[in-house]
């Protein structure tokens, strides 16, 4: 770490003397290492630049020329409306809702993740018999992809052949099919969100415990050790010298979870469709019944513009881990 | 044999091994509940896949096991019915393309990022995590017109091209952090011996990044193996599908599940992955922890 | 090779409708050979490829049929055919993608959401098809013209439509004492009779697509209306719409539990094979997924076309309807495609099993294909004098379409169902239904 930033700033000494020497020119100037580092370096990032610039980039001026515009599926010559979409969403009942929801969902499945992530990250951070079996086990819902496993949950949640209900019913701690206290997971307004988002839990739980793992593993022994020396409980010892160690990855990590999950149509689209009433429905789903189904591309862009703001906290975050991890 | 042992000798020993167990009582104990949320929803995938029809339908009988012998046929189905063996290579080299492309262009964006102290670097890095903000809701229409220009419509193709825009920035920022673990004076070593920066990169840098790379892999196929919408909007052939398309369209007739196949076809898919990152996940968790540390 | 189709077509059209008695379902298969002869696509299809882009049916025979009926078509016509399916719900984003894309499947189709109205500026005229398929079989039925027409112009040619009548359990009714119900009343009683004994009934409250056709079934019988004729003022808020809301309540409190609410639109057919139901109100297909699974429940479930409510017995139909891209590579094969398919709608609504039931009036002549052999199915011949569509008694407008995909229907039943009161209820849909007219109106 120490060498190359002296000999860096020595060479951009040297290339800044050349610059100011004048008559050299321009030509000489890319000569210089300062300038050879900065051709290299942006030759280097102009392929994922390009690719994003061209691929997100564009499609997405296009995107909010749409939220601008009284567009719909089937009309491409389209007026100019200011806010008039992102007026109408605002006029919307159900748009509350969906961001009420999204924002429960999102940060409910948040907490949840954290809560399990770390307890399951502590208890296989210990060495015991069958740990490989049991780590190679946790991983299978990551691995499935979402839109087949959601499969699987929506038969489990059946109303009627609901496994889940036949277990719990059989342990007596609800009644018989059509009793009242036969809860039907995706048909009652609070249980019905709570249960999609369990889905989204239970596919990411373990990955947040991978990466918490990872961290704890890298923490360095003798750090522990020397804290416990120094009479540092447990919890202090995770507070003040594992968190913060593993804090950017965190951080980085739940960015890209939180991003993932508030715009992830597709786990209340196959179990609810945003039903009962609204009780789950998020930004993602009003969006496409209104842009997609209902053929209003222009409100359904609007709405899921929506999301922007909402992501502009986790931009903030990543903003002050990316400062932090600077040299 | 303890009573033979004297007190001394026989207590210790006994103690440890006992303290031993239970600590491995409790850690199991602790265990259970994740393990019966992680694994059950796989064990009913299973199950269900194996079950006839008809056996599926009951709630007199214990629904964990067999009331009518387990039967192949949901499997044969898949095979013999639908596209399912064209869905598996499709999803695999739709993946491995996925993984190359996404190597090709954030291993230098990340390098370039994480090394090269360029003007603006942080708020490119910024710039393209934003990215990943953008909801495929409102990019499929767009993107869709390119892919018609790319004439790639109907063909897994399209999505080679599309899945980089979201496995880019991700594995970006996960190498720039790994990237920057790399101790500087095996870089400078390698350049004092004549290497260019590009060689440093490649001959040194490189190798002893693999962890990171392997980690980019890794999360290039699950995340590829994550999408619905695009696939849904730029693929309808058939023997074009990836897996999950595949599965949730031709598998759903509006009002029948085939449940038995649905299960089926996604373990079929989701098991081998899951065998192949445990035999990574080793190098999985240093690649974090690499990207983690700094 | 048009010789011996040739041959076997004056066979077929001599013998018709006994050569039909004789071919069963399973049989299909003989038919397709004799079925190719109506007419000869002209020759410069020859050599010309075309792509279909068609939803997952119901009754999946009938995919099976239609797909080989496409490469038999293709054969004889020299044109070489692929049929691509999709889940209905998922065709809408696949079409906004083709727009996009400008370019995709020749021949497309609309089930359920009917994007005629969104996407006429870029489909042909088919016009000329469809009055001579008019023409040629007694003419349209009034109620399919507004999801195939715009300004009185075709973009689209109606291929058939879903009907959704009640289907009961007649061993159930009988045990209570009940006759055979005939009236929203009845059947509102009987579940309350039957929840007693085990055997609830349902119909979704959730969003899908059946708890749109349900509720707006039961809307029209009671007389409420979703627009006037023209589509243009917005008459949900009304008494006869109270009043539907306020029976569906007592429906539900006295004969039904809370999983309807998360009910999709597998789930009735699965109330009813099981054997729990004592009624459902459900497509066909729920028939027929319980005389392939639960042949015991089967032989006791009847069918009425629809249950009369206090106004009229009116039943919410889902169409379906043929468009073809203005960008299609291949107009002119698409054009005889549906020419054909219409000419062999009596093998196709033989395949379908019944479910397939058609737009055009001489079609009713009976027995139809699939149902005129069944006792229980018998009374669906009349199913075209009951049937009209969402926006009824308005026309499948985009503003329709998206009252219907925001399920803001299905939504005011869920809210009374659960409590909230009807007047709230009312106002509340309204001014979504306003906001989403305005909207329309304004671009």
């Amino acid at each position: 770490m120490a060498g190359l930033p002296a000999a860096g700033s020595s060479r951009s000494g040297a290339s800044l003397s050349v610059a100011v020497g004048g008559r050299v020119g321009v030509t000489s100037w890319w000569r210089t290492p300062t300038a050879r580092r900065f051709i290299f370096g942006y030759t280097l990032l102009a392929p994922a630049v390009l690719y994003v610039a061209l691929l997100v980039g564009v499609p997405f001026l296009f995107s909010l020329y749409l939220a601008l515009s009284d567009a719909s599926v089937g009309d491409p010559v389209a007026r100019f409306v200011g806010l008039d979409n992102f007026k109408a969403a605002l006029e919307n009942a159900t748009f509350y809702v969906a961001l009420r929801n999204s924002l429960v969902f999102t940060f409910g499945a948040a907490v949840m993740k954290g809560l399990l992530g770390t307890s399951l990250a502590f208890l296989l951070v210990q060495p015991f018999k069958g740990r490989t079996v049991v780590r190679a086990l946790i991983v299978i819902p990551f691995t499935l992809p979402i839109a087949v496993s959601v499969l699987g949950w929506k038969w489990m949640f059946d109303s009627q052949f609901s496994v889940i209900n036949w277990a719990l019913s059989h342990l007596g701690l609800i009644g018989e099919f059509g009793s009242e206290s036969w809860p039907v997971w995706l048909g009652q307004p609070g249980l019905a969100l709570l249960s999609v988002m369990f889905v989204n839990v239970w596919r990411s739980f373990p990955f947040s415990a991978i990466v918490l793992l990872a961290g704890m593993t890298s923490v360095a022994p003798e750090i522990i050790e020397a804290a416990k020396v120094d009479g540092a409980s447990f919890m202090q010892r995770f507070r003040m010298i594992i968190v913060p160690m593993i804090a950017p990855i965190l951080f980085i990590g739940a960015a890209f979870d939180t991003v993932f999950t508030l715009s992830d149509l597709s786990i209340v689209y196959l179990l609810t469709n945003g039903g009962p009433d609204g009780a789950t429905e998020i930004l993602p789903t009003l969006a496409y019944n209104t842009g997609i189904r209902g053929g209003a591309l222009g409100r359904g862009a609007a709405i899921s513009l929506f999301l922007f703001p909402l992501l502009l906290p986790a931009i903030a975050i990543l903003l002050r881990t990316l400062r932090r991890r600077q040299y | 044999m303890a009573t033979v042992a004297t007190p001394w000798e026989g207590e210790r020993p006994r103690t440890r091994r006992q303290k031993e167990a239970r600590r491995h009582v409790l850690i199991y104990l602790g265990l259970t509940p994740f393990l019966v949320i992680a694994v059950f929803p796989i064990f009913w995938m299973l199950i269900t896949a194996l079950k006839q029809e008809s056996d599926l339908y009951r709630m007199d009988v214990v629904p964990f096991w067999f009331h009518l012998p387990p039967t192949w046929k949901n499997f044969d189905f898949l095979f013999h019915r639908t596209s399912y063996g064209d869905w598996i290579v499709n999803t695999m080299a739709i993946a491995v393309w996925v993984s190359a492309i996404t190597l090709v262009t954030a291993v230098p964006a990340g390098y370039a990022l994480a090394r090269l102290r360029l003007p603006f670097a942080e708020n490119m890095g910024i710039g393209i995590f934003m990215t990943y903000l953008v909801p495929p809701i409102i990019l499929f229409l767009p993107l869709s017109r390119m892919v018609s220009i790319l004439d790639l419509q109907d063909s897994y193709w399209s999505l080679v091209v599309v899945y980089p825009t979201f496995t880019i920035p991700f594995c970006t920022w996960l190498l720039m952090g790994f990237f920057k673990t790399v101790p500087f004076e095996i870089e400078e070593a390698a350049m004092l011996d004549g290497c260019g920066q590009a060689g440093a990169l490649l001959r040194v840098v490189l190798p002893v990044s693999w962890p990171g790379l392997i980690t980019s892999v890794i999360f290039s196929f699950t995340l590829s193996m994550q999408d619905f919408l695009y696939s849904l909007a730029f693929v309808s052939i058939s023997d074009q599908k990836p897996v999950p398309l595949g599965v949730a369209t031709e598998l759903i007739r509006g009002d029948v599940y085939f449940w038995g196949s649905l299960m089926a076809g996604a373990l079929l898919v989701g098991v081998p992955v899951a065998i192949v990152y445990n035999l990574f996940l080793d190098k999985f968790i240093s690649g974090i922890t690499g990207a983690a540390i700094k | 090779m048009s010789d011996p189709h040739q041959v076997q077509s004056d066979h077929h059209s001599v013998d018709r409708r006994k050569f039909l008695k004789l071919t069963g379902t399973g049989v299909v298969g003989a038919s397709l050979l004799t079925m190719l002869d109506a007419r000869q696509a002209p020759a410069q299809l020859k050599g010309t490829s075309l792509r279909l882009l068609m939803w997952s049916h119901f009754v999946p025979a009938y995919d099976v049929w239609l797909d080989d009926f496409a490469k038999k078509w293709g054969e004889t016509n020299g044109v070489k055919v692929r049929i691509d399916h999709m889940p209905h719900l998922e065709l809408p984003a696949r079409y906004a993608a083709e727009f996009a894309a400008g370019a995709g499947h020749d021949l497309i189709y609309f089930v359920g959401q009917i994007l005629t109205g969104h996407y006429y500026k870029n489909l042909i005229d088919l016009s000329d098809l469809a009055n001579g398929l008019g023409k040629k079989y007694g003419g349209w039925m009034e109620s399919s013209k507004s999801g195939a027409q715009v300004g009185g112009t075709w973009y689209g040619v109606p291929d058939f439509f879903i009907a959704i009548p009640m289907l009961w359990r007649k061993d159930l009714f009988d045990s209570a004492g009940l006759g055979a119900p005939d009236t929203w009343e009845d059947f509102r009683k009987a579940g309350r009779i039957l929840k007693a004994k085990g055997h609830p009934t349902g119909m979704p409250f959730s969003h899908c697509n059946d708890a749109n056709h349900n509720w707006r079934s039961l809307m029209y019988c009671y007389g409420a209306k979703e627009t006037d004729p023209s589509g243009q003022t917005i008459l949900i808020d009304s008494k006869e719409t109270r009043e539907a809301l306020k029976f569906a309540k007592a429906m539900y409190d006295e004969g039904m539990t809370p999983e309807v609410f998360s009910w999709d639109d597998a789930s009735d057919n699965r109330y009813l094979a099981s054997g729990v139901a004592c009624w459902v109100h459900d497509a066909i297909s729920a028939y027929r997924t319980t005389q392939d699974t639960n042949p015991k429940v089967f032989e006791h479930t009847y069918v009425l076309p629809e249950a009369k409510g206090p106004v009229a017995r009116l039943n919410m139909g889902e169409p379906n309807v043929w468009a073809i891209w203005k960008f299609a590579k291949n107009v002119p094969a698409a054009k005889e495609f549906i020419q054909a398919i219409a000419d062999h709608q009596k093998e196709a609504m033989e395949a379908s099993r019944g479910y397939n039931m058609p737009f055009l009036r001489n079609q009713y002549t009976r027995p139809m294909p699939g149902l005129g052999g069944d006792p229980k199915l018998a009374a669906l011949q009349e199913q075209d004098k009951i049937t009209v569509f969402f926006g009824n008694p308005g026309p499948m407008t985009p503003a329709a379409q998206e009252v219907l995909t925001t399920f803001i229907i299905p939504d005011m039943f869920t809210k009374v169902a659960r409590g909230v009161p009807v007047e709230d209820t009312v106002k509340w849909a309204t001014g979504e239904i306003r906001r989403i007219y305005a909207k329309h109106k304004a671009s």
